[in-house]
């Protein structure tokens, strides 16, 4: 035992990326054939995504941030626009009102406990320029976007999705990503469906659809695969378009990945569960969301909320330096960054930033075993 | 029309990387990042998404803005003129030097300059260079900046010798499928002026100070955010296939190279046809596309039909000033005129000699018999 105990502590990433045979194969398969621009494989993650949601149209784009971008443009927001838009979620979903030319207009969370756009400060924003509403799920967790959809209808204006951390997750048996006009998803390498880069917008609306995959490569009229296939060489470019492409190694990977989503979130959803209970004994965290909304989150990360937030950073570094356990901060508040301060000053949203200073993201990822959640739960209690 | 042949160490780098589990922009980037600087003898080199990304950036760091104009040529490629538009700037449409040259004209440049002008965006078309030295008189002369669109050209040289990507303030690559140097997708800023590197660098993932690797080694707790960024990284897997490829750059464009000497030796003598470029400028390039000149428009029509009829994929491009989102830009008629008679031959790395010369001898078979009289 003592040789055990005395020897470190192996390191527990925030997240790790498992990559099987089958996903080796059929990126070495598509690296083999030769054809590396979008094309049949990029169609075929599409379809079988857009089935995995039960919506009509998939766009598999660069990234998120792209995918937000051309939803933002599909919705019409340009420049004079106002894009309601929470703070607390990854910057990309301001920043894509702001390439738009749009003014992105921030709404608060409900609270510590519940992180997502809160549906009543969303309401007393709405104005005469406000074109869009977005939506974050954050952690997996559905925001009230039913409401929202209700909300949005009544005022003529359109619901948007960042549905970066939730694919595989469902409100009220509908998917996260489909109440809306479009919804974002993002296959960056830490996230359930990972490609390294990559995201995709999900629509049941066909003009939007047509527009994303228009405009994701320059708004050309024949793509490369078209031409491959003998259509003709001549197009046009009817309007400013992007290289926002994926491409067929990094669809291969997603596609051979799709088919193990639902286990992994399953996965997922257990030691959600665990940690859950595991951790609800620990005094001075609190742990948002509820144990009923486990089963319907795509459970992307274990955000866990201080009692008391100026242990966030101390509590960080002990777990890191004492315990091998690193963590993650899920997220700064947007408008207290830099950039977002100096062109909106005086934004002022108290449930924001109280979360944004009290989280503390645990180790979680599908292949994670009850040994390692055991040492992180064990970490946090002595540490607290 | 283009096919791309990956050899097996270029598959286990791939999927080596994969295997890691680590995706992000990390040690691989940063490794393709540097042997690229220092292929080039250049300070810095920024891995981004794409070349439009590439361009993007390149305009946003030298300080391109809304109300800015950038002159671009009419004979390329759209992703040019979108990211100067992308910085809320206006594209200026500069004709190409001639049926000799496809490259744009310093002259015609000249003439455009206006009191909006701020920098000019080469791009270096097929793998040849632009007049360089007419371009850095004319940049300095009006107080412009050189970004090069190099997008075409790896490793090409100018008549002084030099890398198209070194000699302007930044040089922008583009990695997708079809071209010398392929990853899928994928781009490159490459530049000596730390300031515009480090912009490039920030800009590329969000300016945020930090960066998931250096969470993940632990450099940093949390992060802020100083500017308005984009999503334009690139990711491990394309950085190492790109690595891996590098080495075998200079074979497959001296290969591409030994090709086109081949199609300008076997069509020299084909009436009606004419060929771009000389044999100096030949040597210098890196050949993306091979060029030939028609007549006209029909008779181009009535060479791609027959080659197309006979299993050969041809490809032009459009002029700028023809497209519908460019409506509002003055006609350039050089351009269009060009635009209209020129025809892109097949031409990859793993073209055979053989296939040159099949393609070589259609081409001399169609344009040999006379097209039907009109009316």
């Amino acid at each position: 035992m003592g040789a055990i105990e005395t020897s470190p502590e192996r390191f527990i990433p925030v997240f790790d990326l498992e990559v099987t045979r089958e996903d080796l194969d059929a990126v070495a398969e598509t690296l083999r054939s030769g054809w590396l621009t979008m094309g049949p494989r990029t169609i075929a993650f599409e379809t079988e995504f857009a089935r995995s949601l039960d919506c009509s149209y998939a766009v598999a784009v660069s990234s998120c941030t792209a995918a937000l971008h051309l939803a933002y443009l599909a919705a019409g927001v340009g420049p004079g626009d106002e894009v309601i838009v929470p703070s607390y979620t990854m910057a990309a979903t301001a920043a894509a009102a702001l390439y738009a030319g749009a003014t992105p207009v921030f709404a608060d969370i409900v609270g510590v406990d519940q992180p997502v756009i809160d549906v009543a400060h969303v309401e007393a924003l709405i104005g005469p320029r406000t074109r869009a509403v977005v939506a974050m799920h954050f952690g997996g967790y559905a925001a009230a976007v039913d409401e929202l959809a209700d909300l949005c209808a009544a005022r003529g204006i359109s619901l948007l999705e960042d549905a970066a951390h939730s694919p595989m997750a469902t409100l009220g048996g509908r998917h996260l990503g489909t109440f809306g006009l479009a919804g974002a998803f993002s296959f960056f390498s830490n996230k359930v469906l990972a490609a390294g880069e990559g995201g995709l917008l999900a629509t049941d609306d066909a003009r939007v659809a047509a527009f994303a995959r228009s405009r994701r490569s320059h708004a050309m009229t024949r793509g490369s695969w078209d031409r491959h296939e003998g259509a003709s060489e001549d197009y046009d470019v009817p309007g400013l378009g992007f290289n926002y492409r994926i491409d067929e190694p990094r669809a291969a990977l997603l596609l051979s990945r799709l088919r193990r989503l639902e286990n992994d979130v399953a996965r997922r959803r257990v030691l959600t569960s665990r940690y859950r209970r595991l951790l609800q004994d620990i005094p001075g965290l609190i742990v948002p969301f509820t144990d009923e909304m486990v089963a319907t989150s795509s459970c992307y990360v274990m955000p866990v909320m201080l009692a008391e937030p100026s242990r966030q950073s101390a509590l960080r570094i002990a777990l890191r330096e004492q315990h091998q356990i690193q963590t993650s901060l899920f997220y700064p508040a947007v408008h207290e960054f830099t950039a977002y301060r100096a062109r909106y000053p005086g934004v002022s949203l108290p449930k924001t930033e109280l979360a944004a200073r009290s989280e503390v993201t645990l180790p979680l990822y599908s292949h994670m075993t009850e040994d390692d959640q055991d040492r992180v739960v064990a970490a946090l209690a002595e540490e607290l | 029309m283009t096919d791309l042949q990956l050899s097996e160490e270029d598959i286990d780098a791939y999927l080596g990387v994969l295997e890691s589990g680590w995706l992000t922009m990390g040690p691989r980037t940063r490794a393709f990042e540097e042997t690229f600087a220092e292929r080039f003898g250049v300070r810095h080199a920024v891995a981004v998404s794409s070349c439009t990304a590439a361009l993007h950036l390149a305009l946003r760091a030298v300080g391109i803005d809304e109300g800015d104009e950038v002159l671009v040529p009419a004979m390329t490629f759209v992703a040019g003129p979108a990211a100067v538009r992308h910085c809320g700037a206006r594209p200026v449409m500069v004709e190409p030097i001639g049926p000799g040259d496809l490259n744009l004209d310093p002259d015609d440049a000249a003439r455009l300059v206006g009191p909006r002008t701020r920098a000019i965006l080469a791009t270096h078309w097929l793998g040849y260079a632009c007049d360089l030295e007419a371009l850095e008189e004319l940049c300095s002369e009006h107080g412009l900046i050189l970004i090069e669109d190099c997008a075409q050209s790896i490793t090409a040289r100018d008549s002084a010798g030099r890398f198209t990507g070194t000699v302007g303030a930044a040089g922008c690559f583009s990695f997708f499928s079809k071209k010398q140097l392929a990853v899928g997708e994928g781009g490159m800023i490459l530049t000596d002026d730390d300031a515009i590197a480090d912009t490039a660098a920030s800009l590329r993932s969000h300016a945020m100070t930090s960066m998931t690797w250096d969470r993940h080694r632990g450099h940093a707790e949390t992060y802020d955010i100083v500017d308005i960024g984009f999503n334009f990284r690139i990711d491990e897997p394309r950085a190492a296939l790109g690595l891996t490829r590098l080495r075998r750059l200079d074979a497959d464009i001296a290969h591409r190279r030994s090709l086109v000497r081949r199609y300008r030796e076997r069509l020299r003598d084909v009436s009606g046809v004419s060929i771009p470029w000389g044999d100096e400028d030949v040597e210098r390039g890196s050949h993306f596309g091979f060029a030939i000149l028609l007549d006209d428009e029909p008779t181009r029509a009535r060479l791609v039909r027959e080659l197309d009829a006979d299993g050969i994929q041809t490809t032009h491009y459009p002029s700028l000033t023809a497209l519908t989102d460019y409506r509002d830009h003055p006609s350039r008629p050089r351009t269009e005129e060009l635009a209209g008679r020129h025809l892109l031959l097949p031409l990859a790395s793993n073209y055979s000699e053989r296939d040159v010369d099949l393609v070589a001898t259609e081409v001399k078979r169609i344009m040999a018999t006379s097209a039907a009289p009109a009316g």
